[in-house]
């Protein structure tokens, strides 16, 4: 029997989810939760985080650590009404840091809560109609979906389907409400089960996206569940699905990697939503609930194998899966500027660095959201598309961003993805958000300089391994290792289909720019016609490419310093 | 009276002939009886030691010194007055205002009455009643009384003495004789209050008849040596911690000060206060010197950094400083009552300066400033738990006025110019009147927002030093959670080992809508009125203009709301608890 890993036995106490939490909410000396229910909390889309800026100074003024609470909303496929937007921003004006981060997994997060700002800032999210449950734990986060409005039958399918999984597969633990929003506990009644979950949830974390051919903005490949629509006539026939795709790993330890997930087979439209419910049923069984650095999907697949995973599911959905259909991905990014549906109406795709909402762009947004009657829909990019614009109405969206004085991004800043990190994210070992804003301008230098600017190359920087920004399948990656210092990775396929690997190992801003100005020299230089930065690199040998997960260790070249 | 707060010690049964017998009782049989219980009290603690035979009576005149205190200097006096008299030959006993009401006082012969003004020409908090009482339509008649009144008070504020000149026009009204005119101190009261003490004394020995036995009253001991006896002892200490407790995004700077006793004789108790002479901002030394020509003097540049008031500007130094200059803009504010009240407003010494620059003697300047008064700051620490130090909580305070940025004297001299090492020459001020019960075993309630904490640091130190059993809750408020939280660590340690029973807090700036303390309390106000009920003593500490007045105003609301009661009832009733020691306020 293999020992269980701490977190199993917070799960198992839990009573679904509560713990403590209640109680530690009305302890009025600390801005902290205990220890435990921090891990439940999570459960709950509410992260508690400190300033790590300020640690420093802390104890020596008798202060505890600057605690605050960062809450991420649940908003399957990233779609959102501008009232809902609106309501997002007063509650992080009033209650949190006065701005919002849109992630990477299409929601909202709102950050510098203190704990006796939680309660009310929950209930303003759900008096938005919005809610934070199991925006992340153990459990399904948030459903992505391509951000493809200009297809609006086959964005609205993909979207009500996005919603479906979320909804079928969220915990039925009454605990959120309980705590969040009627402020009652129900003395020792534990009426609920989870039925699907299990009553200590899922080993880890569990992601399913949706991707429409050719845009892989959600980057199929790095979920436990990738589907990828296959639209035939303008209807979705069915979902390619990918399975057992994952970023997050830890340094120093070969034995976890990043994943692409493989590709399983066809599924018709209406078999999805009980698709994910037994691929997640499995990974509750099989999981591995020992070691939470192996317990992701991708792991319960290399170590049982994917034949046997798949027999599994076969039996345990009582039927097998098509075979899969053939799709071609052309890129990750997201569009820029106005694109035109096929219903006539228009939807402006807007460029937010770092998915940080503040400043201009919020003000930008918050005047738009006020005389907008479309969607506002988030991308995994971390950028915002102002949907549904009637072709009248382009005018004046136009007219306010150019109030607010945004001006355009050069091609490079666009398609770079930072996840928050320093100072909030507890897990960070080096600058993020704060630090690729100006690799970037350093490097724009460069890029101009190569008669480069029109070329789109993916940069994704994180502060640490655990892959929130997917750096792994950036053409240029940049992982964390301390501060100041991060691994360089190359070769990540412009459509993210193709992990990367390690080019330079611990190194600084001098050295990041020292490594990729010659690169970058030699392949406007030397590439072919229509080559992707990424594909030169492998090409001309500088790494080479990563065919698989449990390959990505390895190949490395001998010297990784400078 | 029976749901009166102020819990006796006796027993409903006990009490129960007491109360038959007072409400029955004239106010001149209650005088009696209370004397009687005094006497009793007296004869049967002294009777193992001292023989039946000694005991002699002597005739000595009978002499009732009364004060209203708010600082404790009018008490000081009241107690001097009664070494003095009691040399002098007269039976002197002082009373508090606090404790007595004006009906106690018919029958008295001879009244000596010292009181201060605090704020804008309000009596001191603890003689709001007696002050009320004496000024209501029933106040008694005092046929027999001869009395005098020394009023303590400060120029710079408008109303200068006002209650003193109240208590001494109010007493001629109610018939009393007024046997000396009111004499009125500014800051710098200890010679005038010396002389006043001499004077009334010698005129009501002199009063008296020729067989009356006092004799022998050696009132040519100089008065001087009375003010020097009750000086208080000046110690350096050392600055041994110095750290700004805010976070560094505060907007507040809220130093934590520990100072070292060591070796300096000098001992505190909670809830005193450590006087300290601040220095000047050497800026506005510097200012002063240059609108008055007198750059060149070293002498006066020391003066003005360490003996001299350059901020606060009074009404009588607008107008001596207008016929200094002569400037005709000043005269004509000076002459003007609604003027000058306009000119005063948020300026300072500067300003009046700068109205009308001119060369000045250091003479002239140094008769033109005021003594700069020493500054106090409650105790943070008690010495069961610090040994041979003591620390203060001390906020910066700065402002804008007039388009010249303000600086508190004492506040910015010991955060910002003062560092570990420095020595600071120091008093130590008793506060008798906001002590920690004596019953470690009884509730302690402390309301203490902002540098109002400091004296409750003292008590939580105080009461698990002694290991007092007794229940302490604490309310505290600040502007934010995060940054500024004073002593948050502490009170959590406190809070953990089961010192600190509860604590409630408030920050204001934590979400649109400003919370305070008494907010707090009124959420908490069931179990707030349930351990008054249980014998709390109840302590209000910092800002008196606003925090004070509404905790005040939330308690007789509470009181209303947990008794179904009127305000009449519930300002009866808090005043019962005021009167029984178990109401103490230090506000500032």
């Amino acid at each position: 029997m293999v020992k269980l890993s701490a977190n199993e036995t917070i799960k198992a106490n839990s009573r679904l989810l509560r713990g403590t939490i209640a109680e530690g909410l009305r302890l009025q000396a600390t801005g902290a939760i205990a220890d435990d229910d921090t891990q439940l909390t999570k459960f709950h889309g509410i992260y508690q985080q400190d300033d790590r800026d300020l640690r420093g100074e802390r104890a020596r003024k008798k202060l505890e650590k600057a605690f605050s609470f960062m809450a991420r909303v649940r908003i399957p496929a990233g779609v959102l009404t501008p009232r809902q937007w609106l309501g997002l921003d007063d509650v992080a004006t009033e209650r949190g840091n006065g701005t919002l981060r849109l992630t990477t997994r299409q929601t909202v997060q709102l950050h510098g809560l203190i704990k006796s700002n939680l309660r009310p800032t929950i209930q303003a999210i759900h008096a938005a109609l919005l809610d934070t449950i199991a925006a992340c734990g153990d459990v399904n986060r948030n459903v992505t979906a391509s951000v493809v409005p200009q297809y609006p039958a086959v964005h609205a399918e993909i979207s009500a389907l996005a919603r479906a999984i979320s909804e079928h597969l969220l915990p039925h633990s009454r605990a959120w409400h309980e705590i969040w929003i009627d402020g009652e506990l129900v003395a020792d009644a534990e009426p609920e089960d989870e039925p699907i979950l299990g009553r200590t949830y899922l080993p880890r974390k569990f992601k399913i996206s949706i991707a429409v051919p050719p845009h892989n903005d959600t980057d199929a490949f790095a979920h436990e569940v990738g589907l990828i629509a296959i639209v035939n006539g303008g209807k979705v026939a069915g979902y390619n699905v990918l399975v057992g795709g994952g970023m997050g790993m830890t340094h120093g330890e070969p034995d976890t990697f990043p994943r692409t997930g493989d590709l399983i087979g066809f599924c018709r439209p209406e078999h999805v939503v009980t698709l994910c419910e037994k691929i997640v049923t499995i990974q509750r069984d099989w999981g591995d609930r020992g070691d939470r650095k192996h317990a992701r999907l991708k792991y319960t697949i290399e170590r049982l194998g994917l034949d046997r995973f798949v027999a599994e599911l076969t039996e345990r959905l009582g039927f097998a899966l098509a075979p899969a259909r053939p799709y071609r991905f052309s890129q990750t990014g997201d569009p820029n500027g106005w694109v035109e549906g096929a219903d006539g109406k228009s939807h402006h795709f807007l460029f937010i660095e770092n998915g940080r909402v503040q400043g201009p762009v919020r003000d930008a947004l918050r005047a738009i959201a006020g005389a907008h009657d479309g969607r506002f829909i988030l991308t995994p990019n971390q950028n915002l598309v102002i949907a549904d614009v009637a072709p009248e109405q382009r005018a004046a969206i136009d007219l306010l961003l150019h109030q607010h004085g945004l001006s355009p991004s050069s091609v490079l800043r666009r398609n770079a993805v930072a996840c928050v990190a320093l100072p909030t994210c507890g897990l960070a070992l080096a600058e993020s958000e704060r630090y690729l804003p100006d690799l970037i301008t350093a490097l724009e230098a460069e890029i101009a300089r190569n008669g480069l600017a029109d070329e789109a190359i993916v940069i994704r920087m994180t502060g640490c391994p655990n892959g929130c920004a997917r750096p792994y399948l950036a053409e240029i990656g940049l992982v964390g290792t301390g501060p100041g210092k991060y691994n360089l990775y190359l070769g990540g396929a412009f459509d993210g289909s193709r992990l990367s690997k390690l080019y330079r190992k611990d190194v600084g801003h001098a050295e990041i720019l020292a490594a990729l100005a010659p690169l970058l020299a030699e392949y406007a230089d030397h590439r072919d016609r229509g080559e992707r930065f990424s594909d030169y690199v492998i090409r001309a040998r500088h790494v080479r490419a990563t065919t698989a997960g449990n390959r990505f260790h390895a190949d490395l070249a001998t010297d990784l310093t400078v | 009276m029976t749901s009166s707060l102020a819990t006796p010690p006796l027993s409903d049964d006990q009490l129960a002939p007491v109360r038959r017998l007072l409400a029955g009782a004239t106010a001149e049989q209650r005088q009696w009886l209370s004397g009687y219980v005094a006497g009793y009290q007296a004869a049967t603690e002294t009777r193992a030691a001292i023989p039946a035979a000694a005991a002699a009576p002597v005739a000595k005149l009978p002499l009732t010194v009364l004060y209203a205190s708010e600082s404790g200097n009018a008490e000081a006096l009241a107690l001097n007055v009664r070494k003095v008299a009691g040399r002098g030959g007269f039976a002197a006993k002082v009373l508090d205002m606090a404790d007595v009401t004006p009906a106690d006082l018919v029958g008295t012969a001879n009244l000596l009455v010292i009181a201060s003004t605090w704020g804008e020409g309000d009596p001191p908090q603890r003689a709001e009643a007696f002050h009320a009482a004496l000024m209501a339509a029933d106040a008694p008649h005092y046929e027999k009384l001869h009395y005098a009144v020394l009023a303590l008070g400060d120029r710079a504020y408008a109303r200068f003495c006002e209650i003193g000149r109240q208590f001494d026009a109010r007493f001629a009204d109610l018939g009393a004789r007024r046997i000396a005119d009111l004499v009125e101190c500014d800051l710098d009261y200890k010679k005038t209050a010396a002389d006043w003490t001499e004077a009334t004394l010698r005129t009501l020995a002199e009063r008296a008849e020729p067989a009356a036995a006092v004799i022998h009253v050696d009132f040519a001991r100089p008065a001087a040596v009375e003010a020097a006896d009750d000086a208080p002892r000046v110690a350096n200490a050392e600055i041994v911690e110095h750290i700004n407790l805010n976070g560094s995004r505060s907007d507040r700077t809220t130093c934590h000060i520990a100072l070292s006793l060591a070796g300096s004789g000098l001992t505190y108790q909670p809830g005193d206060a450590i006087g300290f002479m601040p220095r000047n901002d050497p800026a506005l030394v510097e200012d002063v010197l240059h609108v008055t020509g007198l750059l060149a003097d070293a002498g006066m540049r020391d003066a003005l950094t360490q003996q001299l008031d350059i901020t606060t500007l009074t009404r009588a130094q607008v107008g001596a400083y207008a016929r200094l200059t002569g400037a005709a803009a000043l005269r004509a504010i000076a002459a003007d009552d609604t003027r000058i009240a306009d000119f005063l407003r948020d300026r300072q010494v500067i300003d009046l300066l700068e109205a009308a620059p001119h060369a000045l003697s250091a003479a002239q300047l140094t008769a033109l400033l005021r003594p700069l008064p020493p500054r106090l700051y409650s105790a943070a620490s008690s010495q069961l738990a610090v040994g041979e130090e003591v620390h203060l909580l001390v906020a910066r305070i700065g402002w804008e006025s007039h388009g010249r940025a303000r600086h508190g004297v004492a506040s910015t001299d010991l955060t910002e110019r003062r560092r570990v090492g420095d020595t600071l020459p120091i008093t130590v001020k008793a506060n008798p009147h906001f002590r920690l019960p004596a019953d470690g075993a009884a509730p302690v309630i402390m309301i203490g927002p902002g540098t109002g904490v400091a004296p409750f640091r003292a008590f939580l130190q105080e009461r698990e030093a002694s290991g007092a059993r007794g229940s302490n809750w604490l309310f505290f408020g600040a502007r934010r959670f995060t940054h500024d939280f004073l002593y948050q660590l502490e009170w959590q340690d406190w809070l953990q080992s089961g010192v600190l029973s509860r604590i409630d807090l408030a920050f204001s700036r934590d979400q649109r809508e400003k919370v305070y303390v008494q907010h707090r309390m009124w959420q908490a106000r069931r179990d707030l009125y349930a351990w008054l009920r249980d014998g709390a003593f109840l302590y209000v500490c910092g800002d008196a203009k606003a925090m004070a007045k509404d905790v005040h105003a939330m308690l007789l609301a509470i009181i209303a709301d947990q008794t179904g009661k009127d305000t009449d009832a519930a300002v009866a009733e808090l005043r019962a608890l005021q009167r029984a020691g178990r109401y103490l306020r230090d506000v500032y």
